[in-house]
């Protein structure tokens, strides 16, 4: 555990001096739902709807930041350590793996909740945002999505042989789910072929979970979208403990 | 005496090239050894194949009694490594890197304290890559020492260190082998092997050609100067028929 608050205090440092995350966690979701709440205003989502436009982009805004720390930061971070034999140092130590990737998953998890918070102020306070749904099932769907992103970060990060594969794995994941998922492309304005397509990424499940929590809608099947993510969580979890790579 | 390193027969190729064949060693307690030999001729592959950083073809390492491979978490709260080449986060100060460093060991040492020894107490707020090559070198032999291990790998010890900080490096390693500190280091200068080496092994092409203490490597040369037999028993001319 001091293991763990150590690295945790002196990698969050690192990663500020950094700023990549704090643009593209922190900055880039803020300006997304800035330029949508200028455009959209409080006009409702479709003609007749209870809710607003901004109100139904909301949950998809939220989960900019986790994919931002997920996919590309935590990859990348891991990748490059091993690159410059930063973990080769720490195998001839007592560390273990795990605790190397927690405290990377801790890091992208305070980037996603302050950017989640950061939202939630500045919607409710500029752009008249109110959660119509349960708060609890918000953040509980939330949590799933950081669980499903993250691990998938952590198996790139875990197993890439080098930083330029896990560039290139984690630019083939990250822009598509970011562009078709919903994340900043409303899923709603989507012709149905491409809707088609972005059902497949976890996190178009992920934002319809959210989307219902947030507005309070009810949600068919509501398991599938749940065990979907736990799944593959859980399996991308145990591969990158199991095949952890440390040169 | 007890025996802290123990390598039997350990061999190693990279695709057809031999890298390091049938090679013994033993390290006892307290003692220091130097494992000599010119570049390539297989000192770095034997150190990461001994502490587990890479997989070896055939042989038995243990350290401490214990496998580096299946009991590494345990093995290395009480070894030290320094490699060749430093490497350290982009970023990353002084301070930064030796808290780190301290955190993930059970016993570890005051970093302050071993800085003011090594005489860069001085620098801890500064980042590690604006260090110079010397500072930077006895920073990592501070990171080595931290776990206040029972054993220390030290990978080209004094490279890029003046003549002063190199024998202030010396007399902290001596002291510490006083107080039973085991020490493995692999060195260039036969000056400091001379000084600090109980017991050397000299590699050429992956193989011991000699393996004893300094005065026998002399005494069996035909030279009165140790930098000379070294480069008598390592020099590939001098000894065409080894290479059959």
């Amino acid at each position: 555990m001091r293991t763990f608050k150590t690295m945790l205090k002196n990698e969050m440092k690192l990663s500020l001096r950094d700023m990549n995350m704090v643009i593209f966690a922190i900055c880039i979701p803020l300006v997304v739902l800035i330029i949508l709440g200028i455009i959209y205003g409080n006009k409702p989502a479709s003609p007749g709807a209870a809710y607003t436009f901004l109100e139904q982009s909301f949950g998809a805004l939220t989960t900019i930041a986790v994919c931002a720390g997920g996919v590309m930061g935590l990859p990348l971070v891991v990748s490059d350590y091993r690159s410059r034999k930063i973990l080769k140092r720490f195998k001839v130590t007592p560390v273990s793996p795990a605790v190397i990737l927690a405290v990377q998953v801790a890091i992208y998890t305070i980037y996603s909740v302050a950017s989640l918070i950061l939202l939630y102020i500045v919607s409710a306070l500029f752009f008249g945002f109110h959660m119509g749904g349960s708060m609890i099932a918000f953040l509980g769907s939330y949590l799933l999505v950081m669980l499903s992103i993250f691990s998938i970060g952590m198996m790139v990060g875990g197993i890439s042989p080098n930083s330029q594969t896990a560039s290139v794995i984690a630019s083939l994941l990250y822009f598509p789910m970011l562009i078709f998922s919903g994340a900043t492309l409303p899923y709603e304005v989507m012709p149905s072929a491409l809707q088609k397509v972005a059902d497949i990424l976890p996190l178009t499940q992920g934002i319809k979970l959210l989307k219902a929590a947030s507005l309070g809608l009810p949600i068919e099947n509501v398991f599938v979208p749940i065990i979907v993510m736990v799944v593959l969580a859980a399996i991308c979890i145990g591969v990158s403990l199991r095949f952890f790579k440390w040169e | 005496m007890n025996e802290i390193i123990s390598v039997k027969q350990l061999s190693k190729s990279y695709g057809g090239l031999t890298a390091v064949q049938g090679l013994d060693l033993s390290v006892t307690q307290g003692t220091v050894f130097g494992l000599l030999g010119a570049n390539g001729a297989g000192k770095s592959t034997t150190i990461e194949c001994v502490l587990g950083t890479r997989k070896f073809d055939a042989g038995t390492v243990s350290i401490l009694g214990m496998n580096p491979l299946l009991q590494r978490k345990q093995l290395f709260e009480n070894v030290g490594v320094q490699f060749q080449e430093a490497n350290y986060q982009d970023k990353v100060t002084v301070a930064e890197l030796c808290e780190v460093t301290q955190s993930l060991y059970r016993n570890a040492a005051d970093y302050g304290e071993l800085l003011k020894q090594f005489d860069i107490a001085g620098k801890t707020k500064s980042m590690v890559k604006e260090l110079s090559g010397g500072q930077r070198q006895k920073l990592f032999i501070v990171l080595a020492l931290i776990p206040q291990p029972k054993v220390v790998f030290l990978d080209e010890l004094t490279t890029g260190l003046d003549a002063k900080a190199r024998r202030e490096v010396w007399k902290i390693l001596s002291d510490l082998k006083e107080k039973g500190l085991t020490i493995f280091l692999t060195s260039h200068f036969m000056d400091e092997v001379e000084a600090l080496c109980d017991t050397i092994c000299i590699l050429k092409k992956g193989k011991a050609v000699f393996y004893g203490t300094v005065e026998e490597a002399i005494a069996d040369s035909p030279y009165d100067k140790f930098e000379d037999a070294y480069l008598w028993y390592s020099d590939e001319e001098v000894s065409e028929n080894e290479n059959i």
